[in-house]
């Protein structure tokens, strides 16, 4: 039986929603250095909001923007009030780290408590849209793919047709230098941290609707993922998670086929292993410095 | 006393015992060589996993009767062994996981690499129970010497807690060897300043793994205790938060100061969860459990803001020519360490004279 064309398929799906979030992720590492691991947990809450939205009668599209401001918002305010005043005082990198995991081990603890161990499902018709082989497509999932899709070519072309865009980069590469020439950097980093929250919303609603059923905690181990995903692609580089999301999505679902669903994560991981080993600085490194040499 | 008063004492000091050897493996390698091992579970795993394997003995061949427990390896061996042989696997884990991380990757990367093996380590294991009987765990493991000693329960809990205090003074002495041995200095110079550390000619890898190495094989011995306590232990007592609750332990009571991290391991791990034990309960099942971890998280957060050195700091020291400490009780209560006396302080070679901060 020739699994590979719809293991292929699934890839896309889960390289969309992961396309979300590590581009997300990356942002907020590119132009804060901040390791953010509550990044997943923030997904898992935007997920909660887009339920009650959703839940109270609204429909999914509405639900996933309320999901998207409140990643935008929450994420903002996390960086704003908890990281930002961390840096000020000099913690190191680490210390960051630390901290960041103690935000995610609150978050999925609170989150816990609230929900409880029940499992929830947004309430939206699944038709099938098409079949490859033994497998079938829905709706869902088609539209997250295009969402997805929409998504990154609007953030292609707020990084590459924009000032506000331009100013990013600027900033992620060197924030002393984008200062001195005039960038408002501050301003420049709170945007980066709404832009990368509210992906970080959509992608939690993406994953929560590629899932049957979701709890408090479907998202725990779904960080690694992110993190492969946005090293591969070297972090801070927003077209190599894009990348990233792709080959680990792909080679994640391949591996469910063709090993064991459980080792979909030891893939990732040893995907991710293998970067930090030998190319820390992610795959596409060649085309960034060809790029920062046109810049 | 009464039975359950005995009971509870002695459960509450064999965990007491656990908490404070792993927290002083993780001190190690956090507070001396500012390693941020989020793996550090894992080390604790290996260490109760080769105690259980070591005294379930060979694992049932079946033959169409449902199996007991599912195990790849097991064997008998007499008790004391144990100890040495989970920490010498503890200490053995260490090595690849080390080695990996460690050549070439900044702390935040190592640190989550850390966290990564953690999460895929725990996920294998539940999804393979042929290995290590997965989520259901290995059960019925004898404590030593049960048997032989003919003692009634509460007497070996006892003896049991004897055992531990035994564990609690070797990890002591190793700990306390170490802060005061010219490595420390080279693991905190290492820690403070690695490239200044690396130019003085210091084998910077050899001497992380080396730390690595010596902290897991602790973490591996507080696991092999808890494992022969308990007689059972399975995936979800070494979930990655399990790290977490060491690591606060370690910040809150002060990384880098043996005192601090007894304090630190007898005030979250233990005092937190005995504390919650006596609230009323409330919400559904579990709930009382979340709250718990969620204020392990708030705590780090507020250490790490109003006191990053924890509650105890580490001391600041002086060293003479010869690298030699001064002993405890020379040493006058406050303030001395930062004007120390003169003649401790300039010495003519470089690696003298180390004050010790963070």
């Amino acid at each position: 039986m020739n699994l590979l064309a719809p293991g292929i398929a699934f890839g896309i799906v889960v390289a969309a929603i992961l396309a979300l979030a590590a581009v997300g992720f990356t942002m907020q590492y590119g132009i804060t250095n901040i390791f953010n691991l509550a990044f997943s947990e923030t997904m898992i809450l935007s997920g909660f909001v887009g339920y009650l939205v959703n839940a109270w009668g609204a429909s999914m599209w509405i639900a996933a923007l309320v999901a998207a401001a409140f990643g935008a918002v929450f994420s903002t305010l996390l960086n704003q009030f908890l990281y930002r005043p961390f840096v000020r005082r000099g913690t190191p990198s680490f210390g960051l780290v630390i901290i960041s995991l103690a935000v995610s081990i609150i978050m999925v603890n609170v989150l816990a408590a609230v929900a409880g161990t029940g499992v929830f499902r947004y309430d939206i018709e699944r038709t099938t849209a098409f079949r490859i082989g033994p497998s079938a497509f829905s709706n869902v999932q088609v539209m997250i793919v295009f969402c997805a899709v929409v998504v990154m070519v609007g953030m292609h072309l707020l990084l590459n047709r924009t000032e506000l865009g331009k100013a990013m980069r600027a900033t992620s590469a060197d924030p002393v230098l984008a200062r001195s020439c005039g960038i408002g950097t501050e301003r420049v980093i709170a945007i980066a941290w709404l832009v990368s929250g509210a992906l970080c919303g959509v992608a939690g609603v993406a994953f929560f609707l590629s899932t049957l059923g979701f709890s408090a905690t479907s998202g725990r181990t779904f960080v690694v993922l992110i993190i492969a995903a946005a090293v591969l692609g070297g972090v801070g580089d927003a077209y190599g998670a894009m990348l990233g999301a792709l080959v680990i999505g792909i080679a994640t679902e391949l591996a469910a086929i063709w090993i064991n669903p459980g080792y979909k994560m030891a893939v990732a991981l040893i995907i991710l292993l293998g970067m930090l080993m030998f190319r820390p600085q992610g795959i596409r490194s060649e085309y960034a410095r060809v790029r920062a040499a046109e810049l | 006393m009464s039975p359950e008063v005995q009971h509870y004492l002695t459960t509450l000091l064999v965990f007491g015992a656990v908490a404070i050897i792993a927290s002083w493996g993780l001190d190690i390698q956090f507070g001396d060589a500012g390693i941020l091992n989020f793996a550090f579970i894992l080390s604790q795993a290996a260490g109760a996993y080769t105690a259980a394997l070591l005294t379930l003995g060979p694992p049932e061949t079946g033959g169409g009767i449902t199996l007991v427990q599912e195990y790849f390896w097991g064997a008998s061996v007499p008790f004391p062994l144990h100890l040495p042989a989970a920490m010498l696997v503890g200490a053995l884990v260490a090595v690849p996981i080390g080695f990996i991380s460690f050549r070439k990757l900044r702390s935040d990367y190592q640190a989550i690499a850390m966290l990564a093996v953690s999460l895929i380590a725990t996920t294998i294991m539940t999804t393979s129970p042929h290995l290590l009987g997965g989520a259901l765990g290995l059960h019925s493991i004898e404590q030593p010497w049960r048997r032989s000693l003919g003692l009634d329960k509460d007497q070996y809990a006892w003896f049991f807690v004897g055992i531990c205090a035994v564990c609690v003074a070797f990890a002591g002495w190793v700990v306390t060897r170490i802060s005061r041995s010219p490595l420390r200095r080279m693991l905190c110079a290492t820690r403070d300043n690695e490239a200044a550390a690396a130019a003085l000619g210091t084998n910077v890898l050899l001497l992380r793994l080396a730390t690595f190495a010596v902290g897991n094989a602790l973490g591996a011995l507080s696991g092999a205790l808890l494992v022969l306590f308990l007689g059972a232990y399975s995936t979800s007592d070494w979930v990655y938060g399990e790290t977490f609750v060491l690591l606060a332990a370690v910040i809150i009571g002060g990384a880098g100061n043996r005192f601090g991290v007894v304090l630190g391991a007898l005030l979250l791990p233990v005092g937190l969860s005995e504390g919650v034990r006596y609230l009323p309960s409330f919400g559904a099942p579990g709930t009382k459990e979340s709250l718990q971890m969620a204020a392990v998280g708030v705590l780090i957060i507020a250490f790490m803001w109003l006191r990053p050195r924890g509650i105890v700091p580490e001391r600041r020291r002086r060293f003479d020519e010869l690298g030699r400490t001064r002993s405890v009780w020379s040493r006058r209560p406050h303030g001395d360490d930062v004007a120390g006396p003169p003649a401790f302080a300039e010495a003519d070679t470089a690696g003298a004279e180390v004050t010790v901060t963070s």
